[in-house]
């Protein structure tokens, strides 16, 4: 395993789940919360997980942020 | 201690990834921010199990022709996979949750449907 | 104030986590519990008890096959709950009334001729992606949830690109309560199929009828794929129209 990958993917990881705490539009959220499941994919598929990347890669990348966009398109693009 | 915790890295990053979680669901006020943060929690959660089932020089828990031992534990990964699936159906109601406060009360903002009481 | 108590709050819940961490045996390790319990015995039984090279899928179909069945209804349950919440008493702030799909569809924004393109032209690629991943989930990675949830996604653009009357056609109204409910139907038809081979719910007959638990296998599977995507399909269309 390589020390460097992982600390890039780790950062990553922390990297994007900081901008979703930090991003007032929550369409913007959304994506870069989407982008962050695809990055926790990219880990579990590393950690010879290749069942559990796949299912979060279509259900965690995939439907929750079509669900999150369509709430989102019914509510507000802004949070307060 | 600081070695113990630089050898387990993976799960000092769910740690770091669930507190983030944490702070968003009790500093946000607006309803779909707190469920992204729910969302995050979990996602460490099933990041800290996952990661526990890695072993030195593991290959995937799909036994057949080339596949040689050893391989990751295959009980935390079935265990996430319900977790996940359950996560995303729980996600799902609160989101339809969501969408019926704001046809009810016309915001999505904790604060403000506080004072509406 | 709040913010410093959010703070102390922060610290209070990750340091006693940092010293369990650090106290776990190293990442890794082969001799840690979780190699040495029971995964070491669905490793070395699985194949053969199991009758699936996938463990993942082994553990999830045949030695945990009714966690599973569980969660199936969990997620039959939320889409129960979500229906609730939508469809239950009128809008009071919002004007919109549910309006037909014909004049939705009119004032739906165009889609970019690009997107549609693409789109019809990957759709049934991805369409055979997924039941690919769905009947070989037993032998390869993959599975019911993660076809199922290709195949919801599917659903999803095609209903943008083409509009919701023309993807209805995929779900038709008369046949959509039983596609919600494939999952859970499939659960109980081969969990009672398998009470009558082996005396047991949910038993799969291995060693007696090879090909026989191979089909209920794949059957579960089917079902579980079905139900998750008009599951995510029929949640997306009613958040959409809510």
């Amino acid at each position: 395993m390589s020390v460097v990958f992982d600390i890039v993917l780790l950062l990553f990881l922390i990297g994007t789940a900081l901008t979703v705490a930090r991003t007032k539009n929550l369409v913007a959220a959304v994506v870069i919360f989407s982008s962050y499941g695809l990055g926790m994919c990219l880990l579990w598929l590393h950690r010879g997980a290749p069942d559990v990347a796949m299912t979060e890669a279509a259900v965690g990348a995939g439907i929750t942020t079509v669900l999150f966009l369509v709430t989102i398109g019914k509510t507000a693009r802004r949070e307060k | 201690m600081f070695e113990a915790l630089w050898d387990n890295r993976d799960y000092v990053a769910a740690v770091v990834l669930f507190c983030i979680g944490l702070y968003v669901i009790i500093a946000k006020d607006n309803l779909i921010k707190k469920l992204l943060g729910l969302n995050i929690m979990e996602t460490a959660v099933f990041a800290f199990i996952v990661t526990v089932g890695v072993v030195d020089g593991g290959e995937p828990p799909i036994l057949g022709p080339g596949a040689t031992p050893p391989y990751a534990s295959p009980l935390p990964h079935a265990l996430v996979l319900t977790g996940i699936v359950v996560a995303v159906s729980t996600t799902a109601l609160a989101l339809s949750l969501i969408i019926r406060i704001h046809r009810q009360c016309g915001t999505i903002e904790a604060d403000e449907l506080r004072e509406m009481e | 104030m709040k913010k410093a108590a959010t703070a102390a709050l922060l610290i209070v819940t990750a340091i006693p986590m940092l010293i369990g961490v650090a106290a776990l045996p190293r990442h890794g390790d082969p001799q840690a519990p979780v190699h040495t319990g029971v995964s070491a015995r669905y490793l070395e039984g699985g194949a053969a008890e199991g009758g699936t090279p996938n463990i993942v899928a082994n553990i999830l179909l045949n030695y945990r096959g009714l966690d599973t069945a569980g969660e199936v209804i969990v997620i039959f349950t939320a889409l129960v709950a979500g229906l609730a919440a939508l469809l239950t008493a009128p809008p009071l702030f919002t004007r919109a009334r549910r309006m037909p799909p014909a004049a939705r569809a009119a004032s739906a924004p165009p889609v970019s001729p690009v997107v549609g393109f693409v789109v019809r032209l990957l759709a049934p690629f991805i369409a055979l992606f997924a039941i690919y991943i769905i009947v070989h989930g037993h032998a390869s990675p993959g599975g019911g949830f993660q076809g199922g949830a290709i195949l919801g996604g599917l659903f999803v653009v095609l209903t943008i690109v083409l509009g919701e009357e023309r993807a209805l056609t995929l779900m038709p109204r008369a046949a959509a309560p039983w596609m919600q409910a494939a999952a859970v139907i499939a659960f109980v038809a081969v969990g009672v199929i398998g009470a009558a081979l082996t005396g047991y719910f949910l038993g799969f007959p291995v060693e007696t009828m090879h090909l026989a638990a191979k089909l209920m296998m794949i059957a579960l599977e089917a079902g579980i794929g079905l139900g998750g995507a008009a599951i995510f399909a029929t949640l997306f269309l009613e958040m959409e129209t809510a």
